[in-house]
């Protein structure tokens, strides 16, 4: 009578111990893969706080696992950490979509801007070689080193967008092209003037004819 | 009442009340709760939460998450009335933290935003002020793409601030500042020597020995001091009459080689006159650039590195009338206008003696704007 109750014993406790909960490794690991995925399309930049909820959700699973991984073995319950890491995974999806999008957006924003500073810096160059040169004008070179800058500018626009910055290449590119406007707008004053002073210069010449 | 109507009766409203009392006790989150702590999320995305109170937020967001994760889990649970709604307690704690997390962005982005307005307006008083010094000392030029650089990151700290990066702005805002600093140390490299006793004291003599030699033979000099701008004429030693005058488009600097655009110090003579026709700036009068002090200069600085190796030591020199044409501009030369080119150029001959000098006093316009713009940067 006595081994078939020992057998009996060991089925039971196999069978319990077959049924304890395991950690949810996989789920885990595609939730934090999904979250990568989303930091790599931006999302910490363009969706800061959906990104933040995010890392909020893994982290709120993982404690969870971490809590029921200290309790006795046939206690744990994973449920809850997996309906977690499900929301964390469906989440991040949406989060890496969203963020590709604003950032698809913020980028033909910011090649927009880079295409009407690069515009107005050639503008600027075209009128710097007008650009007169009178007694109360600034130098040339100073016109000329100032379009110069504004030139070499325009690489630091390009290397925000290499580094997929859009942001500060859309401000950068804004900075340039109203610079240039400023730029050509200074040089087009010195024009107005010295043509109204050449005009006047004429003038007299006309009416005395002597000097 | 027959008797099993009764009993009928009284197991149903049994059954009733076992109902009631076992609907009662599933216990759900209060939606008034709920309601507040979803606005209170909302207003943590849009005051960036994230950025302004990273832990707080991450706190709130943790345990928001950990709620939404219990309430799903616990959404059949049913318990006695008589106990107490976890859900409730969890709620009002993700609450606090919610309000504490608001709180720390609300101030922490408050002070971050006056703190990059504080410094731009700093930045932008700083620039106004050393752009009129250098305007003053016609020193623009040494800078070179220097003030562009300045500007540009100026443009882009407003624009950051305007759209509430204010980390951006103040990062931007440092670097105009570093540039400024920069600037100003270049130029104080350039143009120290406004403000060197020795120097002034030899430009001082070389002007007193110009005007004695004009007393002496009674006749015509030109004295030109490049921090006023002004051309004096001195007829019999005594100035007769002064102008305003022009120097090359880097004047102030101290000539080195042909093309820096510098007016060149030192002892000259009239060697030719050129009169309308002859030049295209109106009317000229030829100095004897370079003299022999200017090529041992310009030798010792080949030799030492100080200039380009293929630089050429110029020539050419003028003082000259203006041309009217639009791309004209000194290079080196002294231009007046037309008319007083007209006074200048009837008043002297072949020979006469021209002096080019820095200062004729260490408070002189370039060194009082060097000091100021060194003592604001020290400031």
């Amino acid at each position: 009578m006595k081994r078939p109750f020992i057998c009996y014993m060991m089925v039971s406790a196999l069978t319990l111990a077959g049924g304890c909960a395991q950690p949810p490794t996989d789920k885990l690991t595609t939730a934090e893969k999904a979250v990568n995925e989303a930091r790599a399309a931006g999302a910490p930049t363009y969706l800061a706080e959906d990104f933040a909820k995010l890392e909020g959700m893994l982290t709120a699973a993982k404690r969870e696992i971490a809590e029921q991984d200290a309790k006795f073995a046939m206690l744990r319950d994973y449920d809850k950490a997996e309906q977690l890491l499900v929301t964390v995974e469906t989440d991040a999806a949406r989060v890496n979509t969203d963020a590709t999008k604003k950032k698809e957006e913020a980028k033909a924003v910011a090649l927009q801007a880079q295409q009407a500073a690069q515009e107005a810096v050639k503008a600027t160059q075209e009128l710097v070689k007008k650009a007169p040169v009178g007694k109360d004008q600034k130098p040339l070179q100073a016109i000329k080193a100032d379009a110069q800058g504004l030139i070499a500018s325009l690489s630091e626009v390009q290397t925000a967008l290499d580094a997929g910055d859009y942001r500060v290449a859309q401000i950068k590119a804004k900075a340039i092209q109203e610079k240039s406007l400023a730029v050509q707008a200074e040089i087009q004053r010195a024009m107005t003037k010295v043509g109204a002073a050449k005009g006047q210069k004429d003038k007299q010449v006309k009416k005395h004819p002597s000097q | 009442m027959p008797a099993p109507t009764r009993v009928f009766l009284s197991g149903c409203s049994m059954v009733i009340l076992l109902i009631g009392s076992l609907a009662a006790c599933v216990q759900t989150a209060p939606p008034e709760l709920l309601e507040a702590v979803e606005s209170l999320d909302r207003d943590l995305v849009a005051i960036q939460g994230a950025e302004f109170a990273p832990t707080e937020y991450a706190r709130f967001v943790q345990d928001w998450a950990a709620l939404k994760g219990r309430m799903l889990a616990e959404e059949d649970v049913i318990r006695w009335p008589w106990e107490p709604n976890p859900l409730a307690a969890h709620l009002q704690k993700v609450q606090e933290e919610g309000e504490q997390a608001m709180a720390v962005a609300t101030q922490r982005k408050e002070e971050e935003r006056r703190d990059a307005e504080a410094r731009l307006t700093l930045l932008d008083r700083r620039l106004r002020i050393f752009n009129s010094r250098v305007d003053e000392m016609e020193s623009r030029v040494v800078l070179g793409q220097r003030p562009i650089e300045t500007e540009l990151l100026v443009r882009q700290a407003h624009s950051f601030l305007d759209q509430g990066l204010f980390a951006r702005s103040l990062q931007a805002t440092e670097q105009a500042s570093t540039l400024i600093v920069a600037q100003t140390a270049l130029l104080t490299t350039e143009l120290k020597r406004y403000a060197d006793e020795r120097l002034v004291g030899t430009w001082r003599q070389m002007a007193r020995r110009t005007i004695a030699w004009s007393r002496t033979n009674q006749a015509t000099a030109i004295l030109v001091n490049k921090a006023d701008r002004r051309l004096t004429i001195y007829r019999n030693g005594r100035p007769v009459v002064s102008y305003q005058v022009r120097l090359g488009y880097n004047g102030i600097m101290e000539k080195r080689y042909q093309g820096d655009g510098a007016t060149p110090e030192g002892q000259y003579r009239v060697v030719k006159k050129r009169d309308r026709g002859q030049t295209q700036f109106y009317r000229a009068l030829l100095l004897d650039y370079p003299n022999a002090e200017d090529r041992r200069r310009f030798h010792k600085a080949r030799r030492t590195g100080a200039i380009p190796t293929g630089a050429f030591i110029g020539g050419q020199i003028e003082i000259h009338g203006e041309d009217g044409l639009p791309m004209s501009q000194t290079l080196g030369c002294l231009m007046l206008d037309n008319r007083q080119m007209d006074k200048l150029f009837e008043k002297v001959e072949v020979g006469a003696p021209v002096t080019i000098i820095g200062a004729l006093k260490v408070s002189n316009p370039v060194a009082l704007a060097l000091a100021d713009l060194e003592q604001f940067e020290e400031g």
